[in-house]
């Protein structure tokens, strides 16, 4: 399995990645299981889509891998760290591991540079100078150079976003959670931010993303995961997965979410 | 004699408006004025306060206010946080305290505080510590209640944002969460000022010396050496509105930024 995880990046790139292997993975609370039992490989430089209902898990299995979620059962190996290993250094592990959230979660109290650099700061312990050099070449990389010194509230949606997407990248990860990225964005500022994270697959970044974007799950994943009811029902090709499912629950979702106008509501 | 509904609305007003005047009248003429003026509004006899009250009172009242907000705000914060624990003690721990300063009165605690310590652990404290300690002590289980509100009020993506930059607990607390719930208890932190303010006239139970006395002691020293009646205490409390209004109405300018931007 160490294999998978080590082995160099597929993709040539500016980006140092690291994969993911889980390990027959389970997760409850109270009674109710909301994982039962998932094993995923992703090789480094891969990019990954989880799709499926909501409820079906697929943000729980994201919020696993960086430990936000503790799962009761399985292994969960990214990079050179064991994240079950009740032994590993979660923070040494989360350094390796960016986050983009559905709701952004930016700073509000700080600007959006200092949302880059604050953790640079304190973490990394780079200097202020180098860490806002860091934060200015990430923040032109989403193309919000210009607008450093706005505070959150200040940005629209898709510009919060993409302030998050470099503030995660300001730490170097070797590979990047993205949970439902564009689920909370207007229509029209969607497409900014997919195509920040569509020229961070090309840089070979690895990437798992929880999202209900098709198109883009079709164009930018190598592989897409389709999961129900706390288990992997299909997986495969994003190609083949989206376009000629073999599996009856991901016809009946991808019908719903792919023409939605169409669905007949059932009693 | 059939009225609308907005003629019986105002006919209601002026019945009230009536009440009220009728109310007022009535409370001047009951009032035995020449009394009054003697032992209530008698400015003539008060100068031998001056400048004191203002030298020593209403000097000593902002140091003792400064001092218990200090040792409260840093009480407040160390308990929120113990209340706010996974670890099951501290939750404990924390609700006994708040629950039992809460409960009782401040001037207990001033009590206990300056006469049974001394007893108990055979220690002499001078006054200023006494006072910074138990103001210190009943603001804390106060402030305590209202620094956990303001740190739960701090949305829970900000922690979770923060440990996956690679923070440690403290550190995402400390860099992230402590100072977003700074800005939000803003408000009702300066409310806590002007109620500790108010307290720190209960420590004349502890026998302050002259140079210790605040706004109330010296008002009440004035009562039995001025022969102006109650006047002296007319003038303190004037002197706690000095202090009061200006605080209220900084609360309320931080309550309107507050509502103005979330930043």
């Amino acid at each position: 399995m160490n294999d998978v995880v080590n082995s160099s990046a597929g993709h040539p790139g500016t980006v140092n990645a690291a994969g993911v292997s889980i390990k027959d993975l389970r997760k409850s609370y109270g009674t109710n299981e909301v994982l039962k039992g998932i094993s995923l490989d992703v090789k480094p430089g891969e990019v990954v889509c989880l799709i499926g209902p909501s409820g079906s898990g697929k943000s729980t299995l994201l919020r696993c891998v960086n430990l936000l979620e503790q799962p009761n059962k399985g292994a969960i190996h990214v990079g050179g760290f064991e994240a079950t290993d009740a032994d590993v250094d979660i923070d040494k592990m989360r350094r390796k591991v960016g986050m983009v959230f559905q709701q952004f979660n930016l700073f509000p109290h700080l600007d959006a540079k200092r949302n880059c650099s604050i953790a640079q700061v304190k973490v990394l312990k780079r200097s202020q100078a180098e860490a806002d050099k860091v934060s200015m070449h990430n923040l032109e990389r989403v193309g919000l150079g210009h607008l450093a010194d706005r505070f959150p509230d200040q940005l629209s949606g898709g510009q919060q976003q993409r302030v998050a997407i470099a503030r995660a990248l300001s730490m170097d990860p070797e590979l990047m959670l993205f949970d439902e990225p564009t689920s909370a964005l207007d229509p029209e500022t969607v497409g900014d931010v997919l195509s920040v994270m569509r020229n961070l697959a090309k840089e070979g970044m690895t990437m798992l993303v929880v999202t209900h974007e098709m198109g883009f799950a079709r164009e930018v994943a190598d592989r897409v995961v389709f999961m129900d009811g706390g288990v992997v029902v299909e997986e495969g090709v994003a190609e083949q997965v989206i376009s000629a499912p073999t599996q009856a629950r991901t016809k009946e979702f991808l019908r719903r979410v792919l023409d939605p106008t169409h669905i007949e509501i059932e009693e | 004699m059939a009225m609308t509904a907005r003629q019986r609305a105002r006919v209601s007003l002026y019945v009230q408006a009536g009440i009220f005047i009728v109310a007022v009248a009535a409370l001047i003429l009951a009032t035995d004025w020449k009394t009054i003026g003697n032992s209530v509004f008698n400015f003539g006899k008060i100068g031998p306060m001056f400048p004191g009250i203002f030298t020593t009172g209403l000097v000593n009242t902002l140091i003792y206010t400064v001092l218990g907000f200090i040792v409260g705000l840093s009480g407040g914060l160390l308990l929120a946080l113990m209340k706010l624990s996974s670890f099951p003690l501290y939750r404990w721990i924390a609700t006994g305290y708040i629950e039992f300063f809460r409960g009782v009165p401040a001037l207990l605690v001033f009590i206990a505080f300056g006469y049974g310590v001394p007893l108990a652990f055979g220690v002499q404290w001078n006054v200023t510590i006494i006072v910074m300690v138990s103001l210190g002590i009943v603001a804390s289980a106060y402030i305590a209640e209202t620094l956990r509100a303001g740190l739960q009020a701090v949305p829970k993506g900000q922690l979770e944002a923060a440990r996956s930059l690679g923070m440690p607990q403290w550190r995402a607390m400390v860099t992230i969460v402590i100072p977003q719930a700074f800005k939000i208890v803003l408000p009702p932190l300066t409310n806590e000022v002007i109620l500790l303010t108010k307290d720190s006239s209960l420590i004349y139970v502890l026998g302050l010396t002259a140079s210790q006395y605040e706004l109330t002691k010296f008002g009440r020293d004035g009562i039995s050496s001025l022969g102006a009646g109650l006047t002296p205490l007319l003038v303190a409390g004037a002197f706690y509105l000095i202090i009061t209004i200006p605080l209220s109405l900084l609360a309320r300018k931080f309550e309107s930024r507050s509502a103005r931007t979330k930043r």
